[in-house]
Protein backbone atom coordinates (compact mmCIF):
# COMPACT_ATOMS: atom_id res chain seq x y z
CA UNK A 1 0.00 0.00 0.00
CA UNK A 2 2.71 2.45 1.34
CA UNK A 3 4.51 1.32 -2.32
CA UNK A 4 1.87 1.75 -4.14
CA UNK A 5 1.43 5.52 -2.50
CA UNK A 6 4.61 6.16 -3.31
CA UNK A 7 4.71 5.06 -6.72
CA UNK A 8 1.37 7.21 -7.20
CA UNK A 9 2.85 10.39 -5.78
CA UNK A 10 5.89 10.03 -7.78
CA UNK A 11 3.93 9.56 -11.11
CA UNK A 12 2.13 12.87 -9.72
CA UNK A 13 5.06 14.73 -8.77
CA UNK A 14 6.79 13.88 -12.37
CA UNK A 15 3.46 14.85 -14.51
CA UNK A 16 3.43 18.35 -12.64
CA UNK A 17 7.10 18.95 -13.23
CA UNK A 18 6.60 18.00 -17.13
CA UNK A 19 3.75 19.99 -17.33
CA UNK A 20 5.12 23.27 -15.78
CA UNK A 21 8.02 22.81 -18.00
CA UNK A 22 6.00 22.64 -20.65
CA UNK A 23 3.75 25.79 -20.12
CA UNK A 24 7.29 27.46 -20.10
CA UNK A 25 8.85 26.12 -22.94
CA UNK A 26 5.77 27.58 -24.77
CA UNK A 27 5.34 30.26 -23.27
CA UNK A 28 3.57 32.17 -26.07
CA UNK A 29 1.09 29.80 -26.63
CA UNK A 30 -0.07 28.88 -22.90
CA UNK A 31 0.37 33.16 -22.29
CA UNK A 32 -2.56 33.39 -25.53
CA UNK A 33 -5.30 30.23 -23.88
CA UNK A 34 -4.38 31.71 -20.04
CA UNK A 35 -5.21 35.34 -21.14
CA UNK A 36 -8.64 34.03 -23.51
CA UNK A 37 -9.42 32.42 -20.12
CA UNK A 38 -8.52 35.41 -17.74
CA UNK A 39 -10.64 37.96 -19.40
CA UNK A 40 -13.17 35.41 -20.13
CA UNK A 41 -13.41 34.83 -16.60
CA UNK A 42 -12.80 38.86 -15.55
CA UNK A 43 -16.45 40.04 -16.76
CA UNK A 44 -18.59 37.72 -15.05
CA UNK A 45 -16.15 38.61 -12.03
CA UNK A 46 -16.20 42.02 -12.42
CA UNK A 47 -20.16 42.16 -12.83
CA UNK A 48 -20.44 40.35 -9.55
CA UNK A 49 -18.06 42.88 -7.70
CA UNK A 50 -20.07 45.91 -8.86
CA UNK A 51 -23.51 44.01 -7.79
CA UNK A 52 -21.76 43.09 -4.49
CA UNK A 53 -21.11 46.88 -4.23
CA UNK A 54 -23.99 48.19 -5.07
CA UNK A 55 -25.57 45.98 -2.42
CA UNK A 56 -23.37 47.23 -0.02
CA UNK A 57 -23.91 50.64 -0.11
CA UNK A 58 -27.91 50.08 -0.40
CA UNK A 59 -28.48 47.62 2.78
CA UNK A 60 -26.91 51.13 4.69
CA UNK A 61 -30.05 52.63 3.18
CA UNK A 62 -32.97 50.73 3.66
CA UNK A 63 -32.84 50.70 7.60
CA UNK A 64 -33.50 54.55 7.39
CA UNK A 65 -36.65 53.91 5.53
CA UNK A 66 -38.84 57.03 6.38
CA UNK A 67 -41.71 58.90 5.45
CA UNK A 68 -40.75 62.51 4.80
CA UNK A 69 -43.87 64.98 5.13
CA UNK A 70 -43.53 68.34 3.19
CA UNK A 71 -45.60 70.74 5.17
CA UNK A 72 -47.44 73.54 3.15
CA UNK A 73 -44.89 76.70 3.44
CA UNK A 74 -47.16 78.24 5.03
CA UNK A 75 -47.79 76.36 8.09
CA UNK A 76 -46.48 78.44 11.08
CA UNK A 77 -43.69 76.72 13.04
CA UNK A 78 -46.17 76.30 16.60
CA UNK A 79 -48.84 74.87 14.28
CA UNK A 80 -46.18 72.01 12.43
CA UNK A 81 -44.70 71.22 16.65
CA UNK A 82 -48.66 70.39 17.29
CA UNK A 83 -48.96 68.46 14.05
CA UNK A 84 -45.37 66.45 14.68
CA UNK A 85 -46.72 65.56 18.66
CA UNK A 86 -50.14 64.43 17.38
CA UNK A 87 -48.56 62.16 14.55
CA UNK A 88 -46.32 60.64 17.84
CA UNK A 89 -49.05 59.28 18.67
CA UNK A 90 -50.38 57.72 15.86
CA UNK A 91 -49.30 53.82 16.23
CA UNK A 92 -46.50 52.67 14.08
CA UNK A 93 -44.55 55.76 14.69
CA UNK A 94 -41.78 55.66 16.09
CA UNK A 95 -39.93 59.11 16.18
CA UNK A 96 -40.57 62.12 14.24
CA UNK A 97 -37.97 64.77 13.68
CA UNK A 98 -39.32 68.41 12.41
CA UNK A 99 -37.32 70.56 10.29
CA UNK A 100 -38.38 74.02 9.90
CA UNK A 101 -38.00 76.03 6.60
CA UNK A 102 -34.88 78.03 8.18
CA UNK A 103 -32.83 74.76 9.74
CA UNK A 104 -33.39 73.21 5.75
CA UNK A 105 -31.99 76.46 4.55
CA UNK A 106 -29.03 76.19 6.66
CA UNK A 107 -28.57 72.48 5.86
CA UNK A 108 -28.76 73.14 2.35
CA UNK A 109 -26.53 75.91 2.35
CA UNK A 110 -24.25 73.64 3.75
CA UNK A 111 -24.40 70.45 1.67
CA UNK A 112 -25.32 71.84 -1.98
CA UNK A 113 -22.53 74.14 -2.26
CA UNK A 114 -25.10 77.08 -2.99
CA UNK A 115 -24.75 79.21 -0.13
CA UNK A 116 -23.89 82.52 -1.15
CA UNK A 117 -25.84 82.24 -4.76
CA UNK A 118 -28.75 81.41 -2.09
CA UNK A 119 -28.89 84.53 0.13
CA UNK A 120 -29.68 86.40 -3.43
CA UNK A 121 -33.22 84.75 -2.80
CA UNK A 122 -35.50 86.95 -1.00
CA UNK A 123 -37.21 84.70 0.64
CA UNK A 124 -36.79 81.01 1.59
CA UNK A 125 -37.71 78.53 -0.98
CA UNK A 126 -38.11 75.65 1.42
CA UNK A 127 -41.33 74.51 3.28
CA UNK A 128 -40.91 72.99 6.84
CA UNK A 129 -40.34 69.37 6.64
CA UNK A 130 -41.63 66.36 9.38
CA UNK A 131 -39.59 62.95 9.08
CA UNK A 132 -41.27 60.04 10.34
CA UNK A 133 -39.51 57.15 11.33
CA UNK A 134 -41.95 53.97 11.19
CA UNK A 135 -41.43 51.41 14.05
CA UNK A 136 -41.29 48.56 11.28
CA UNK A 137 -40.05 50.19 8.83
CA UNK A 138 -39.33 46.44 7.32
CA UNK A 139 -42.79 45.47 6.55
CA UNK A 140 -43.72 47.37 3.27
CA UNK A 141 -47.58 47.38 3.99
CA UNK A 142 -47.91 48.22 7.81
CA UNK A 143 -45.52 51.30 6.52
CA UNK A 144 -47.52 51.98 2.83
CA UNK A 145 -50.65 52.08 5.49
CA UNK A 146 -49.17 54.59 7.57
CA UNK A 147 -48.08 56.53 4.79
CA UNK A 148 -51.60 56.81 3.00
CA UNK A 149 -52.95 58.49 6.67
CA UNK A 150 -50.49 60.38 7.14
CA UNK A 151 -50.86 61.97 3.04
CA UNK A 152 -54.50 62.73 4.23
CA UNK A 153 -53.44 65.22 7.03
CA UNK A 154 -54.35 68.98 5.65
CA UNK A 155 -51.30 70.60 6.26
CA UNK A 156 -49.22 67.93 4.44
CA UNK A 157 -48.24 69.11 0.89
CA UNK A 158 -46.31 66.09 -0.25
CA UNK A 159 -45.52 62.76 1.64
CA UNK A 160 -42.79 61.05 0.37
CA UNK A 161 -41.51 57.30 1.06
CA UNK A 162 -37.70 57.29 1.11
CA UNK A 163 -37.84 53.59 0.46
CA UNK A 164 -39.38 53.60 -2.57
CA UNK A 165 -36.52 53.99 -4.86
CA UNK A 166 -34.62 51.73 -2.73
CA UNK A 167 -36.90 48.76 -3.25
CA UNK A 168 -36.57 49.36 -7.19
CA UNK A 169 -32.52 49.17 -6.69
CA UNK A 170 -33.30 46.63 -5.00
CA UNK A 171 -35.28 44.69 -7.40
CA UNK A 172 -33.28 45.70 -10.21
CA UNK A 173 -29.79 44.27 -8.21
CA UNK A 174 -31.63 40.79 -8.24
CA UNK A 175 -32.32 40.74 -11.75
CA UNK A 176 -28.75 41.95 -12.27
CA UNK A 177 -27.45 39.05 -10.31
CA UNK A 178 -29.73 36.57 -12.45
CA UNK A 179 -28.01 37.97 -15.45
CA UNK A 180 -24.74 37.82 -14.04
CA UNK A 181 -25.20 33.81 -13.37
CA UNK A 182 -26.45 33.67 -16.65
CA UNK A 183 -23.80 35.31 -18.10
CA UNK A 184 -21.06 33.30 -15.53
CA UNK A 185 -22.84 30.07 -16.89
CA UNK A 186 -22.46 31.11 -20.41
CA UNK A 187 -18.90 32.69 -20.18
CA UNK A 188 -17.72 29.45 -17.94
CA UNK A 189 -19.04 27.12 -20.95
CA UNK A 190 -16.92 29.36 -23.27
CA UNK A 191 -14.05 29.06 -20.99
CA UNK A 192 -14.96 25.14 -21.20
CA UNK A 193 -14.71 24.89 -24.87
CA UNK A 194 -11.54 26.85 -24.89
CA UNK A 195 -9.39 24.48 -23.10
CA UNK A 196 -10.94 21.48 -24.34
CA UNK A 197 -9.59 23.06 -27.85
CA UNK A 198 -6.29 23.86 -26.79
CA UNK A 199 -6.21 20.24 -25.18
CA UNK A 200 -7.00 18.99 -28.15
CA UNK A 201 -4.77 20.63 -30.05
CA UNK A 202 -2.10 19.52 -27.54
CA UNK A 203 -2.98 15.89 -28.17
CA UNK A 204 -2.66 16.05 -32.06
CA UNK A 205 0.75 17.53 -31.47
CA UNK A 206 1.61 14.77 -29.30
CA UNK A 207 0.36 11.94 -31.25
CA UNK A 208 3.89 10.26 -31.86
CA UNK A 209 4.22 10.39 -28.58
CA UNK A 210 1.28 8.82 -27.54
CA UNK A 211 1.29 5.92 -29.85
CA UNK A 212 4.59 5.39 -28.62
CA UNK A 213 3.57 5.22 -25.35
CA UNK A 214 1.13 2.86 -25.91
CA UNK A 215 2.44 0.61 -27.54
CA UNK A 216 5.44 0.81 -24.16
CA UNK A 217 2.60 -0.28 -21.95
CA UNK A 218 1.53 3.07 -20.86
CA UNK A 219 -2.10 3.36 -19.91
CA UNK A 220 -4.48 5.43 -20.54
CA UNK A 221 -4.54 6.72 -17.17
CA UNK A 222 -1.23 7.51 -17.50
CA UNK A 223 -1.54 9.10 -20.71
CA UNK A 224 -4.02 11.52 -20.25
CA UNK A 225 -2.79 12.97 -16.72
CA UNK A 226 -0.59 15.25 -18.28
CA UNK A 227 -3.36 16.85 -20.22
CA UNK A 228 -5.45 16.85 -17.33
CA UNK A 229 -3.00 18.43 -15.66
CA UNK A 230 -2.48 21.00 -18.15
CA UNK A 231 -6.33 21.63 -18.14
CA UNK A 232 -6.36 22.59 -14.53
CA UNK A 233 -3.29 24.33 -14.61
CA UNK A 234 -4.84 26.55 -17.32
CA UNK A 235 -7.91 26.92 -15.90
CA UNK A 236 -6.30 27.81 -12.54
CA UNK A 237 -3.74 30.63 -14.12
CA UNK A 238 -6.92 31.90 -16.52
CA UNK A 239 -8.97 32.58 -13.13
CA UNK A 240 -5.63 34.36 -11.87
CA UNK A 241 -5.61 36.26 -14.59
CA UNK A 242 -9.48 37.02 -14.35
CA UNK A 243 -8.29 38.02 -10.61
CA UNK A 244 -5.82 40.10 -11.52
CA UNK A 245 -7.72 42.11 -14.26
CA UNK A 246 -10.93 42.81 -11.59
CA UNK A 247 -8.54 44.16 -9.51
CA UNK A 248 -6.33 46.42 -11.76
CA UNK A 249 -9.16 47.43 -13.18
CA UNK A 250 -11.03 48.65 -9.40
CA UNK A 251 -7.62 50.20 -8.43
CA UNK A 252 -7.81 52.07 -11.91
CA UNK A 253 -11.42 53.50 -10.77
CA UNK A 254 -10.68 53.82 -7.28
CA UNK A 255 -9.79 57.14 -7.08
CA UNK A 256 -12.87 58.38 -9.20
CA UNK A 257 -15.02 56.47 -7.39
CA UNK A 258 -14.14 58.03 -3.77
CA UNK A 259 -14.34 61.43 -5.58
CA UNK A 260 -17.96 60.31 -6.76
CA UNK A 261 -18.64 59.44 -3.39
CA UNK A 262 -17.34 62.42 -1.58
CA UNK A 263 -19.63 64.53 -3.53
CA UNK A 264 -22.49 62.61 -1.94
CA UNK A 265 -20.90 63.18 1.41
CA UNK A 266 -19.92 59.51 1.68
CA UNK A 267 -16.63 57.63 2.56
CA UNK A 268 -17.92 54.89 0.21
CA UNK A 269 -14.73 52.56 -0.85
CA UNK A 270 -15.17 50.14 -3.60
CA UNK A 271 -14.20 46.58 -1.89
CA UNK A 272 -12.98 44.29 -4.53
CA UNK A 273 -12.85 39.95 -4.26
CA UNK A 274 -13.00 38.76 -0.95
CA UNK A 275 -10.13 36.26 -0.21
CA UNK A 276 -13.08 33.60 0.14
CA UNK A 277 -14.59 34.69 -3.50
CA UNK A 278 -11.12 35.06 -5.05
CA UNK A 279 -10.65 31.31 -3.77
CA UNK A 280 -13.88 30.26 -5.30
CA UNK A 281 -12.93 31.55 -8.67
CA UNK A 282 -9.53 29.76 -8.76
CA UNK A 283 -11.25 26.50 -7.65
CA UNK A 284 -13.59 27.16 -10.43
CA UNK A 285 -11.29 27.90 -13.04
CA UNK A 286 -9.16 24.79 -12.30
CA UNK A 287 -12.76 22.84 -11.89
CA UNK A 288 -13.08 24.63 -15.36
CA UNK A 289 -10.35 23.33 -16.26
CA UNK A 290 -10.31 19.62 -15.57
CA UNK A 291 -13.61 19.44 -17.11
CA UNK A 292 -12.60 20.70 -20.35
CA UNK A 293 -9.70 18.93 -20.59
CA UNK A 294 -11.43 15.57 -19.23
CA UNK A 295 -13.86 15.72 -22.42
CA UNK A 296 -11.47 16.62 -24.75
CA UNK A 297 -9.38 13.38 -23.61
CA UNK A 298 -12.10 11.02 -23.37
CA UNK A 299 -12.80 12.16 -27.27
CA UNK A 300 -10.05 12.44 -28.53
CA UNK A 301 -7.17 9.79 -26.44
CA UNK A 302 -9.34 7.25 -27.98
CA UNK A 303 -8.98 7.51 -31.16
CA UNK A 304 -4.92 7.43 -31.41
CA UNK A 305 -4.08 3.65 -31.46
CA UNK A 306 -0.85 1.72 -32.89
CA UNK A 307 -0.90 0.74 -36.05
CA UNK B 1 5.45 -18.72 -25.78
CA UNK B 2 3.78 -18.22 -28.46
CA UNK B 3 1.30 -20.36 -29.60
CA UNK B 4 -0.88 -19.61 -32.89
CA UNK B 5 -3.91 -22.04 -33.10
CA UNK B 6 -5.96 -21.69 -36.16
CA UNK B 7 -5.80 -18.28 -36.35
CA UNK B 8 -7.35 -16.18 -39.20
CA UNK B 9 -7.30 -12.46 -39.28
CA UNK B 10 -9.32 -10.49 -41.79
CA UNK B 11 -9.58 -6.69 -42.14
CA UNK B 12 -13.03 -4.95 -42.58
CA UNK B 13 -13.36 -4.77 -46.45
CA UNK B 14 -10.51 -6.94 -47.52
CA UNK B 15 -9.78 -10.85 -47.63
CA UNK B 16 -7.84 -12.85 -45.08
CA UNK B 17 -4.63 -11.42 -44.21
CA UNK B 18 -3.50 -14.25 -42.38
CA UNK B 19 -4.75 -17.51 -42.88
CA UNK B 20 -5.42 -20.83 -41.02
CA UNK B 21 -1.91 -19.95 -39.29
CA UNK B 22 -0.26 -22.70 -36.71
CA UNK B 23 3.32 -22.16 -34.96
CA UNK B 24 4.69 -22.64 -31.78
CA UNK B 25 7.99 -20.52 -30.50
CA UNK B 26 9.20 -22.10 -27.12
CA UNK B 27 10.63 -19.78 -24.55
CA UNK B 28 14.57 -18.30 -25.56
CA UNK B 29 14.03 -19.55 -29.26
CA UNK B 30 14.97 -17.00 -32.05
CA UNK B 31 12.80 -16.71 -35.25
CA UNK B 32 12.31 -14.76 -38.21
CA UNK B 33 9.39 -14.13 -40.24
CA UNK B 34 9.57 -13.95 -43.54
CA UNK B 35 8.05 -13.44 -47.27
CA UNK B 36 6.74 -10.77 -49.76
CA UNK B 37 5.50 -7.52 -48.83
CA UNK B 38 1.63 -8.39 -48.20
CA UNK B 39 2.22 -11.84 -47.14
CA UNK B 40 1.10 -11.39 -43.14
CA UNK B 41 4.10 -10.42 -41.52
CA UNK B 42 3.44 -7.26 -40.01
CA UNK B 43 0.08 -8.19 -39.69
CA UNK B 44 1.41 -11.50 -37.28
CA UNK B 45 3.47 -8.83 -35.13
CA UNK B 46 0.01 -7.00 -34.81
CA UNK B 47 -1.48 -9.45 -33.43
CA UNK B 48 1.10 -10.60 -31.22
CA UNK B 49 1.45 -7.25 -29.66
CA UNK B 50 -2.32 -6.83 -29.80
CA UNK B 51 -2.43 -4.05 -31.95
CA UNK B 52 -4.68 -6.15 -33.98
CA UNK B 53 -7.09 -8.51 -32.65
CA UNK B 54 -7.15 -12.76 -34.22
CA UNK B 55 -10.96 -12.76 -36.00
CA UNK B 56 -10.76 -16.45 -35.11
CA UNK B 57 -8.88 -19.42 -34.06
CA UNK B 58 -6.91 -19.41 -30.62
CA UNK B 59 -3.27 -17.47 -29.77
CA UNK B 60 -1.38 -17.34 -26.79
CA UNK B 61 1.33 -15.14 -25.90
CA UNK B 62 2.77 -15.20 -22.59
CA UNK B 63 0.01 -17.33 -21.15
CA UNK B 64 -2.16 -14.80 -22.22
CA UNK B 65 -5.06 -15.44 -24.94
CA UNK B 66 -4.84 -12.69 -26.92
CA UNK B 67 -8.33 -13.09 -28.88
CA UNK B 68 -9.97 -12.39 -25.12
CA UNK B 69 -7.54 -9.91 -23.11
CA UNK B 70 -9.77 -6.93 -22.09
CA UNK B 71 -8.56 -3.83 -23.19
CA UNK B 72 -7.52 -2.45 -19.98
CA UNK B 73 -5.27 -5.03 -19.48
CA UNK B 74 -3.76 -4.55 -22.96
CA UNK B 75 -0.80 -1.86 -21.43
CA UNK B 76 0.29 -4.50 -18.79
CA UNK B 77 0.37 -7.23 -21.54
CA UNK B 78 2.82 -4.95 -23.52
CA UNK B 79 5.52 -4.86 -20.29
CA UNK B 80 6.28 -8.14 -21.18
CA UNK B 81 7.79 -7.33 -24.48
CA UNK B 82 9.85 -4.97 -26.19
CA UNK B 83 9.02 -4.06 -29.89
CA UNK B 84 11.81 -2.43 -32.63
CA UNK B 85 10.58 -0.60 -35.42
CA UNK B 86 11.54 -0.09 -39.33
CA UNK B 87 10.89 3.94 -38.45
CA UNK B 88 12.63 3.69 -34.95
CA UNK B 89 9.80 5.31 -33.83
CA UNK B 90 11.87 8.20 -31.50
CA UNK B 91 10.86 11.22 -29.93
CA UNK B 92 12.58 14.12 -31.49
CA UNK B 93 11.46 16.27 -28.33
CA UNK B 94 13.88 14.48 -25.74
CA UNK B 95 17.01 13.09 -25.29
CA UNK B 96 18.82 9.63 -26.19
CA UNK B 97 18.66 8.83 -22.54
CA UNK B 98 14.50 10.02 -22.25
CA UNK B 99 13.52 8.19 -25.17
CA UNK B 100 14.96 5.08 -23.34
CA UNK B 101 13.63 5.81 -20.12
CA UNK B 102 9.84 5.75 -21.45
CA UNK B 103 9.23 2.27 -20.81
CA UNK B 104 10.19 2.96 -17.41
CA UNK B 105 8.22 5.90 -16.65
CA UNK B 106 5.34 4.57 -18.05
CA UNK B 107 5.76 1.76 -15.54
CA UNK B 108 6.55 4.03 -12.60
CA UNK B 109 9.99 3.25 -11.74
CA UNK B 110 11.93 5.54 -9.17
CA UNK B 111 14.26 7.84 -10.91
CA UNK B 112 17.48 6.22 -9.63
CA UNK B 113 16.39 2.64 -11.11
CA UNK B 114 15.85 4.19 -14.01
CA UNK B 115 19.20 5.44 -14.67
CA UNK B 116 20.86 2.79 -13.43
CA UNK B 117 18.86 0.45 -16.03
CA UNK B 118 18.88 3.35 -18.72
CA UNK B 119 22.85 3.51 -18.77
CA UNK B 120 23.25 -0.53 -19.27
CA UNK B 121 20.69 -0.49 -22.36
CA UNK B 122 22.60 2.19 -23.59
CA UNK B 123 25.91 0.54 -23.05
CA UNK B 124 24.98 -2.95 -24.89
CA UNK B 125 23.82 -0.49 -27.47
CA UNK B 126 27.51 1.19 -27.04
CA UNK B 127 25.73 4.36 -27.21
CA UNK B 128 26.23 5.46 -23.47
CA UNK B 129 28.30 8.62 -24.85
CA UNK B 130 25.52 9.68 -26.46
CA UNK B 131 22.87 9.44 -23.89
CA UNK B 132 22.58 13.64 -23.94
CA UNK B 133 21.74 14.19 -27.45
CA UNK B 134 18.63 14.63 -29.32
CA UNK B 135 18.39 11.42 -31.51
CA UNK B 136 17.53 13.45 -34.39
CA UNK B 137 21.64 14.20 -35.21
CA UNK B 138 22.20 10.41 -34.68
CA UNK B 139 22.63 8.15 -38.05
CA UNK B 140 19.92 5.47 -38.63
CA UNK B 141 21.97 3.14 -37.29
CA UNK B 142 22.33 4.49 -33.92
CA UNK B 143 18.45 5.46 -33.78
CA UNK B 144 17.82 1.77 -34.64
CA UNK B 145 20.21 1.37 -31.80
CA UNK B 146 18.59 3.44 -29.77
CA UNK B 147 15.30 1.49 -30.47
CA UNK B 148 16.84 -1.76 -29.58
CA UNK B 149 17.88 -0.22 -26.02
CA UNK B 150 14.19 1.43 -25.47
CA UNK B 151 13.16 -2.28 -26.61
CA UNK B 152 15.10 -3.87 -23.96
CA UNK B 153 15.83 -1.51 -20.99
CA UNK B 154 12.39 -3.38 -19.13
CA UNK B 155 13.98 -6.76 -19.58
CA UNK B 156 10.94 -7.90 -21.47
CA UNK B 157 10.63 -11.80 -21.98
CA UNK B 158 9.86 -11.03 -25.74
CA UNK B 159 11.56 -8.72 -28.14
CA UNK B 160 9.84 -8.15 -31.66
CA UNK B 161 11.12 -6.37 -34.49
CA UNK B 162 9.08 -5.24 -37.64
CA UNK B 163 12.10 -4.71 -40.09
CA UNK B 164 14.26 -3.54 -38.05
CA UNK B 165 16.99 -2.96 -40.50
CA UNK B 166 14.45 -2.17 -43.50
CA UNK B 167 16.48 1.39 -43.80
CA UNK B 168 19.76 -0.15 -42.97
CA UNK B 169 23.21 -0.59 -45.39
CA UNK B 170 24.39 -4.23 -44.61
CA UNK B 171 26.90 -3.35 -42.51
CA UNK B 172 24.55 -1.71 -39.83
CA UNK B 173 22.11 -4.29 -40.57
CA UNK B 174 24.65 -6.86 -39.49
CA UNK B 175 25.43 -4.87 -35.95
CA UNK B 176 21.83 -4.87 -35.29
CA UNK B 177 21.44 -8.37 -36.08
CA UNK B 178 24.46 -9.21 -33.71
CA UNK B 179 22.54 -7.41 -30.95
CA UNK B 180 19.40 -9.52 -31.21
CA UNK B 181 21.89 -12.52 -31.10
CA UNK B 182 23.12 -11.11 -28.14
CA UNK B 183 19.74 -10.98 -26.26
CA UNK B 184 18.50 -14.58 -27.38
CA UNK B 185 21.66 -15.96 -26.15
CA UNK B 186 20.54 -13.82 -22.71
CA UNK B 187 17.08 -15.91 -22.89
CA UNK B 188 15.16 -13.63 -24.80
CA UNK B 189 12.48 -15.07 -27.39
CA UNK B 190 13.30 -13.02 -30.36
CA UNK B 191 11.07 -12.90 -33.29
CA UNK B 192 12.03 -11.08 -36.40
CA UNK B 193 10.05 -9.70 -39.66
CA UNK B 194 12.34 -9.21 -42.43
CA UNK B 195 12.77 -10.11 -46.31
CA UNK B 196 16.47 -9.83 -46.02
CA UNK B 197 17.58 -13.43 -46.41
CA UNK B 198 21.45 -12.27 -46.00
CA UNK B 199 20.30 -11.96 -42.45
CA UNK B 200 18.09 -15.12 -41.97
CA UNK B 201 20.75 -16.94 -43.58
CA UNK B 202 23.58 -15.34 -41.36
CA UNK B 203 21.93 -16.00 -38.13
CA UNK B 204 20.85 -19.79 -38.79
CA UNK B 205 18.11 -20.00 -37.10
CA UNK B 206 14.86 -20.78 -37.32
CA UNK B 207 12.41 -19.08 -40.17
CA UNK B 208 9.01 -19.01 -40.71
CA UNK B 209 8.05 -18.32 -44.33
CA UNK B 210 4.50 -16.80 -45.23
CA UNK B 211 3.23 -16.64 -48.41
CA UNK B 212 -0.44 -14.85 -49.24
CA UNK B 213 -1.23 -15.21 -45.84
CA UNK B 214 -0.79 -18.85 -44.97
CA UNK B 215 2.74 -20.64 -43.72
CA UNK B 216 4.26 -21.68 -46.82
CA UNK B 217 7.21 -23.22 -45.01
CA UNK B 218 8.91 -23.36 -41.79
CA UNK B 219 12.58 -24.64 -41.13
CA UNK B 220 11.20 -26.45 -37.75
CA UNK B 221 8.99 -28.84 -39.30
CA UNK B 222 12.08 -29.29 -42.42
CA UNK B 223 14.19 -30.31 -39.66
CA UNK B 224 11.45 -32.71 -37.94
CA UNK B 225 11.19 -34.27 -41.43
CA UNK B 226 15.35 -34.40 -41.60
CA UNK B 227 15.23 -36.45 -37.92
Amino acid sequence: MIEFLRTYSRRHAHVLRTTLAQTVRAPVASLMTIAVIGITLALPTGLYVVIGNLERVSRGWDAGGQISLFLKRDTADSAAEKLADRIRRIRGVARVDYISRSQALAEFKNLSGFGNALNLLNENPLPPVLTVHPTNAAEPEAVEKLLDQLRGIDAVEFAQLDLDWVRRLHAMLVIAERGVFVLAGLLGLAVLLTIGNTIRLAIMNRRDEIEVMKLMGGTNTFIRRPFLYAGVLQGFLGAAMAWAIVALVLWFLDSAISDLAALYGSDLRVQGLSAADAGVLLALGALLGWIGSRVSVQRHLRAIEPS
Amino acid sequence: MIEFNHVFKRYPGEHDALKDINFKIERGEMVFVTGHSGAGKTTLLKLISLIERPTRGQAVVNGKNIGRLPLHRVPYFRRDMGIVFQNYKLLFDRSVYDNVALPLVVMGLEARDIGKRVRAALDKVSLLNKEKLNPIVLSGGEQQRVGIARAIVHRPTVLLADEPTGNLDIVLSEEILDLFLYFHQHGVTVLIATHDQRLINRAGKRMIVLKHGEVAHDTLDSVDVRQ
